[in-house]
């Protein structure tokens, strides 16, 4: 009527996901006794299906495609943070197989839930205005909340569930306030007018709603003082949910950080670079501290995920192309530590079940020296022990800082960061040096090896191979994002 | 050939680690030692070609990272400094490889352990090879990695666990202030290069940049970040704490990275970088200072130290003191050939005094040692020859470096000169008293061991006496066959480029020292045995008298001047209760400490009400993201300012 | 004059009822005081000429999602005032940060006026609409048409809200007897009857 279709071409891969995810709906609905193991294959299928769509579509676009009234972009960065996004839900599907049998939870919506929350993350990371901004974000919130209470009947997943949406539903409405703070100030939600409309300044109003706005996001990439209910949220979830909310959805709410802060207010980083120093230094700190005295293997990833955020908050604190190129470096390969280390974790099962208690890892390296060689080179990495694939992703953040002039913020990353290698060393102690408690039987799954191979893998002295590419892909990214 | 010499270390390190079990302990140590030997005879080779065909290379391995103005190669910079560091390096690896086979053919774990050792080795070789900072640091950081897996080989002991994690996190202070200064060469130069940087090095001398408001001199900051590093991986003081702990090690890796190779690495920095420190005054006199400090008081720990290991490792520390103010004082090729006739007669005494720790079933203190002579002469006849060396008669080799040593510090007519030469002086004395008196314990005067142990000592399998008759060689004749080349008239030939020629100046003076001077260094070592001959061996009751007359400075000595103590109550116990501060107080009690007394109580009650509503804490996350929200909101607003 | 009235008597009762859902004692009063500020929402919808979402609110909010609430809070025996036990407690510190954050929002909107135009971006995003279509006619083109991703993107959250709910709520409890309609008309007999042949004096094994 008022015009044709949208260009469409752009948003194959998440019209396929959508699709997909309601179809698998479907299919779990009409069989009687849906096979969750059956439907997870399905969903991996499907990933990996829009996996190959997104990169066939990207070689026919060209440069950055605005569509649906500007409400959607799609461009080299999109493209990069998709990637590990789907990534990281693949794997996360793949190593809660037999996490779900031994607790027996036999939803088979699980699998589904993972990939509508993907959908979400995937339009989170393609927004070009706050309202596809706040709707892909409630759609990947909403999946992400219903997971972690996924284990109904024990208490503690339920609190878990409970605890994050009631903050995450605070975090929405400070970010929903900043938004209209904004929208009030300007006239309009679409970044591309924002950044041209704040070119030269803004008015304080704009200048407030933005603190709102990077608040609601600080949360969700759990930055300190937003951090809060992370290691609780860990803790309690089912350990394959909580690797997934290590994974994909802090690669997807950094996105968005990168996205808003570059997209629409290029010209006010003065402004914004103040509090993302402010919660980068406040999460390195605490993360390195904190995690000494922590006991429980999944709260002290928990808040190994705080620090590790609270680095790649530097390279956005630089506000350079080559800042963003150290973010999307950093995620990268966090993001395979992570996985791996949370493996590791779905790996201590003893005789008893689950074991979380990092002193069970003691004396892993005689019962199972594969796991334990490859924990250590994952510790290692987080630890940024160079010759580590950790390493790389510091240096580049810590290069950005130096180059945009934050030496202090750069030296302050390098202090944490010897503190915080204490706590990972410790962990790869435990494993060698001392004497073995507990034996583990680790669950007989080729996926879980597959995943534990692969991100050790990539981790090791080979990540010297991968280093290369990966550094350039993300300086085409980069430059997508910041003309 | 010079790419064969660094990675036929790697491909054994492969071979042994991964075909361990398949190939059995025998296979793992030929295979790891063969390719050692060959690298040595490579590096031989190189050593002719380099440093005496006075040809240099530089050979590119692998274009690396390259995007924007961050510029990897990874490429060998071979020159006369890296052939000389190239010889040591894969010499005494390949002869510790070799007695390694002797030294632990009981151990269940062979093929790890050698594994390991080549691991080492390929780090080292990176090292000493590195075109560019960060090549080096991948070394720097690689051969920390394998020293800590060395250290803790043994990983049943639990002492050799916290020697391992010590030696490992004292060392990333060092690296952190390492790191920091080659993000600091990469901010001012734009590079990482070596020839890139040392070419710029001129434009920037005397110019700042500002950090925190202060005013920084750009090279002085850089070149004492660099040493922060050097101080960590080559032990000096205040960060030396972890060198003699690390002995918990295996003997042969004890000799290998903490005589001859790793604790060297920091030496090479400084040399290395001579170009850098010349326009760095201060640096070069924290250098100085650190050096000549690090000299006299691990010498006088050594002094009353009974683990036979111990009085070795703190004597390296000496040692290691020395080369830096050798090097401080601009005197880079004496502080090279220390280093280099170091490593032959260091390596000689740990591999010597493993071979007497083997014989008595792995006891190491020497107070329950004495009147071995008889039952070891040949482990005495190396140990007295290291000593010799290492206390610098004539005409062992420690005799030609130490001494130059000392005299440069002498001719560098300086306020930190004279102090590094006393300080010399009087460590020379200490070295041979402490020396001296390791030999007369163990080997001299009644037999302390029990019987039982004394009636099975028996001398080391003959695998283990070609590596040391080998180093004894080195150990005499290093020193005059090379001093010509290294420090004496040939000495500009032989370093070429490699090395900054800015203070040979200081070396000429040395070498027109007074002969009281020269005589000195020499004077203090005979000085030092006559000392330990008359308290060891003629009145053995004297020293425990000595020890309760001065009781205090006994217990001072004992207890290495009280240093893990004070870091200890400096460092690490704050670090744990920071960690528990923020953790109790202010992740899960920051709303107490705001509201008004009583509150604590409160909240405890309600937690429990709470939590049976399975709501937790949240009120708490709630309320400190909101109390977060309004002070960065108030900053901001008040940053703004424009109301 | 009378719109301006209206306006201020719709946003002063609506602000009043927003703190009264929070301090009122009973829990039922919060949901009725709730109800309240619904209800000058959409007073302040109509006076900007937007009845239908006027309506609309109405409709959903009070006629379903509040009476929800209700039926909730008076079903569940839960003693608020237990709950609120800490809230004197917190007073203190909550109501400063509160103030502090109303007071800089203040100051901030202050700057804002005394502006003389706030920035207006031409153009791109923000939808123009014709003068003389009605804006419910309006809403609808808009909806199917400039921002038909945010309507899909909608559609999916209501989606995963609605899976989200069975997930967590539903259970299907083994061993209950219910009548099946379907099963019992789709039975046959070939299913239900079992014909054997009974040698004499063996009798039947059941």
């Amino acid at each position: 009527m008022r015009q044709a279709l949208p260009n469409l071409i752009s948003v194959y891969p998440e019209l396929l996901m959508a699709v997909g995810a309601m179809v698998l709906l479907l299919a779990g609905v009409i069989r009687k006794t849906p096979s969750i193991d059956r439907l997870s294959r399905l969903s991996v299928l499907l990933l990996l299906g829009t996996l190959l769509v997104l990169w066939l579509l990207f070689f026919r676009l060209e440069g950055r495609v605005v569509t649906f009234n500007g409400l959607f972009v799609m461009d080299a960065f999109g493209l990069f943070m998709k990637t590990l996004v789907l990534f990281g839900s693949i794997a996360a599907i793949l190593i809660s197989g037999p996490y779900l049998k031994e607790k027996q939870i036999s939803n088979y919506e699980y699998p589904i839930l993972i990939v509508l929350a993907t959908l979400g993350m995937m339009m989170m990371i393609s927004a070009n205005d706050f309202m596809s901004l706040y709707l892909g974000l409630e759609l990947q919130s909403l999946c992400l909340y219903v997971l972690a209470a996924i284990n109904r009947d024990r208490q503690r997943s339920s609190e878990a569930g409970l605890k994050y949406f009631v903050l995450g539903a605070l975090s929405s409405g400070l970010l929903l306030y900043g938004i209209s703070l904004i929208y009030g100030f300007a006239g309009s939600t679409s970044f591309d007018a924002l950044a041209l409309a704040f070119a030269d300044g803004a008015p304080t109003g704009v200048v407030v709603g933005i603190v709102f706005v990077v608040a609601g996001l600080a949360f969700k990439i759990s930055a300190v003082p937003f951090h809060m209910w992370t290691p609780d949220v860990y803790e309690g979830a089912p350990t394959p949910v909580a690797a997934f909310f290590a994974a994909a959805p802090k690669v997807a709410a950094m996105a968005l950080v990168l996205r808003v802060l570059f997209g629409s207010f290029p010209e006010l980083d003065e402004v914004w670079r103040q509090i993302i120093v402010l919660l980068s230094v406040l999460s390195m700190t605490l993360g390195a501290f904190v995690a000494i005295v922590q006991t429980n293997i999944k709260r002290l990833m928990a808040y190994s995920s705080i620090g590790h955020i609270g680095y790649a908050l530097i390279g956005v604190a630089a506000g350079t192309e080559m800042g963003v190129q150290g973010v999307l470096i950093y995620m990268a390969i966090y993001m395979t530590m992570t996985l791996g280390a949370f493996v590791c974790i779905l790996n201590m099962r003893s005789r008893d079940g689950m074991s979380e208690q990092i002193s069970d890892l003691a004396g892993l390296s005689e019962r199972d020296p594969m796991m334990a060689l490859a924990l250590a080179i994952l510790m290692f990495s987080l630890a940024g022990i160079p010759l580590l694939a950790g390493f790389f992703g510091k240096l580049y953040v810590f290069l950005a800082a130096v180059n945009a002039g934050l030496y202090t913020l750069a030296v302050f990353g390098v202090v944490t960061s010897v503190v915080a290698a204490y706590y990972y060393v410790r962990i790869v102690k435990i494993m060698y040096f001392d004497k073995p408690v507990v034996t583990f039987e680790r669950p007989e799954s080729k996926s879980l090896s597959m995943v534990l191979t692969i991100t050790a893998a990539v981790n090791s002295p080979l990540s010297f191979i991968l280093i290369g590419p990966l550094v350039q892909w993300a300086a085409v990214a980069a430059g997508a994002l910041v003309p | 050939m010079y790419v064969t010499i660094v990675f036929l270390p790697l491909l054994g390190f492969l071979v042994a680690g991964l075909f361990g079990h398949r190939l059995g302990p025998r296979g793992a140590q030929i295979v790891t030692s063969g390719f050692l030997v060959i690298a040595a005879l490579l590096a031989m080779i190189g050593f002719a070609d380099v440093a005496l065909g006075g040809h240099e290379y530089r050979i590119p391995v692998a274009q690396w990272v390259s995007s924007g103005e961050l510029d990897f190669h990874w490429a060998l910079r071979i020159d006369t400094l890296t052939v000389v560091m190239l010889v040591v390096v894969t010499v005494i690896s390949a002869l510790v490889h070799v007695y390694s086979i002797g030294y632990m053919s009981s151990d269940p774990h062979n093929p790890r352990f050698f594994a390991y050792l080549s691991l080492f080795t390929f780090a080292m070789l990176t090292l000493v090879t590195a075109d560019n900072f960060l090549q080096l640091f991948f070394g720097w950081e690689g051969v920390g990695l394998s020293s800590y897996l060395l250290i803790g080989f043994w990983y049943e002991r639990p002492s050799a666990n916290a020697a391992a994690i010590k030696a490992f996190l004292v060392n990333r202070i060092g690296d952190f202030g390492f790191s920091l200064g080659i993000l600091a060469i990469f901010l001012v130069f734009n590079s990482v290069d070596m020839q890139t940087v040392f070419d710029a090095v001129p434009d920037h001398a005397g110019s700042t940049f500002s950090f925190l408001g202060y005013q920084l001199h750009t090279l002085n900051t850089i070149c004492i970040l660099l040493f922060i590093g050097a101080m960590g991986k080559s032990a000096q003081l205040g960060l030396h704490t972890w060198l003699p702990d690390a002995m918990e090690g295996p003997t042969p890796v004890s000799a290998l990275i903490h005589a001859a190779t790793m604790v060297t690495a920091g030496v090479f920095l400084v040399v290395r970088c001579s170009p850098m420190f010349e326009y760095a005054p201060l640096a070069l006199d924290l250098v100085i200072f650190i050096g000549a400090a690090t000299a006299i008081v691990t010498a006088s720990i050594a002094l009353v130290q009974n683990d036979i290991k111990r009085v070795i490792a703190y004597s390296t520390c000496s040692q290691l003191g020395y080369m830096f103010f050798a090097a401080g004082v601009g005197a880079y090729g004496a502080a090279m050939f220390h280093l280099f006739t170091h490593a032959f007669f260091k390596a000689l005494l740990f591999l010597g005094s493993g071979a007497v720790i083997h014989a008595l079933a792995d006891e190491q203190d020497m107070r329950r040692m004495g009147g071995l002579r008889k039952a070891l002469p040949l482990s005495w006849s190396f140990m007295v020859i290291g000593t010799l060396a290492l206390t610098g008669v004539f005409p062992f080799a420690g005799y030609f470096s130490k001494d130059t040593v000392i005299e440069v510090a002498w001719a560098a007519q300086s306020g930190l000169g004279e102090f590094a030469f006393v300080m010399g002086v009087a460590a020379a004395l200490m070295t041979a008293f402490y020396s001296w008196r390791l030999i007369f314990m163990t080997f001299h005067g009644a037999p302390r061991a029990a019987a039982k142990v004394m009636a099975r000592v028996h001398e080391a399998p003959k695998i283990m006496w070609l590596p040391l008759a080998l180093l004894a060689l080195g150990a005499f004749a290093s020193g005059f066959l090379f001093s010509d080349l290294f420090v004496g008239d040939g000495r500009a030939a032989f370093w070429g480029s490699s090395i900054s020629a800015h203070g040979d100046g200081v070396l000429e003076a040395a070498h027109h020292a007074p002969v009281f001077i020269k005589s000195l260094p020499l004077i203090m070592s005979i000085g030092g045995f006559l000392l330990a001959y008359q308290l060891y061996l003629r009145r053995p009751d004297l020293p425990g008298k000595l020890a309760r007359t001065f009781e205090w400075a006994y217990r001072f000595l004992l207890n290495k001047w009280f240093f893990d103590e004070l870091y200890d109550f400096l460092f690490v116990r704050p670090a744990f209760r920071l960690g528990h501060f923020l953790w109790r107080r202010g992740d899960e009690g920051v709303i107490d400490r705001f509201g008004p007394d009583g509150i604590s109580k409160v909240v405890a009650l309600l937690a429990a009400r709470l939590r049976r509503l399975q709501t937790g804490y949240i009120y708490h996350y709630a309320f400190a993201m909101m109390i977060g929200l309004a002070l960065i909101l108030t900053y901001i607003v008040l940053q703004e300012g424009g109301l | 004059m009378i719109a301006a009235l209206a306006f201020y008597m719709f946003a002063g009762l609506a602000i009043f009822a927003g703190l009264m859902v929070v301090v009122s004692r009973n829990p039922v009063h919060s949901v009725l005081f709730l109800i309240l500020a619904f209800f000058n929402a959409a007073g302040l919808f109509v006076l900007l000429g937007a009845e239908f979402l006027a309506m609309i609110l109405i409709i959903v909010y009070v006629g379903a999602v509040a009476v929800l609430f209700l039926f909730v809070v008076m079903m569940l025996d839960i003693d608020f005032s237990e709950l609120r036990q800490g809230f004197q407690q917190y007073l203190p510190l909550g109501g400063l940060v509160g103030m502090i954050v109303l007071g800089e929002l203040l100051l901030v909107l202050a700057s804002g006026l005394g502006r003389p135009e706030m920035v207006r971006i031409p153009g791109s995003g923000a939808v123009r609409i014709a003068q003389d279509v009605e804006n419910t006619a309006a809403m609808g083109q808009v909806l199917f048409t400039d921002y038909i991703y945010l309507f899909q993107a909608a559609g999916m959250i209501l989606l995963v809200s609605m899976i989200g709910a069975i997930v967590l709520a539903h259970r299907t409890r083994p061993g209950v007897k219910k009548q099946i309609i379907a099963d019992q008309v789709a039975r046959t007999p070939a299913e239900s009857i079992e014909l054997i042949k009974v040698e004499t004096g063996k009798g039947v094994k059941m």
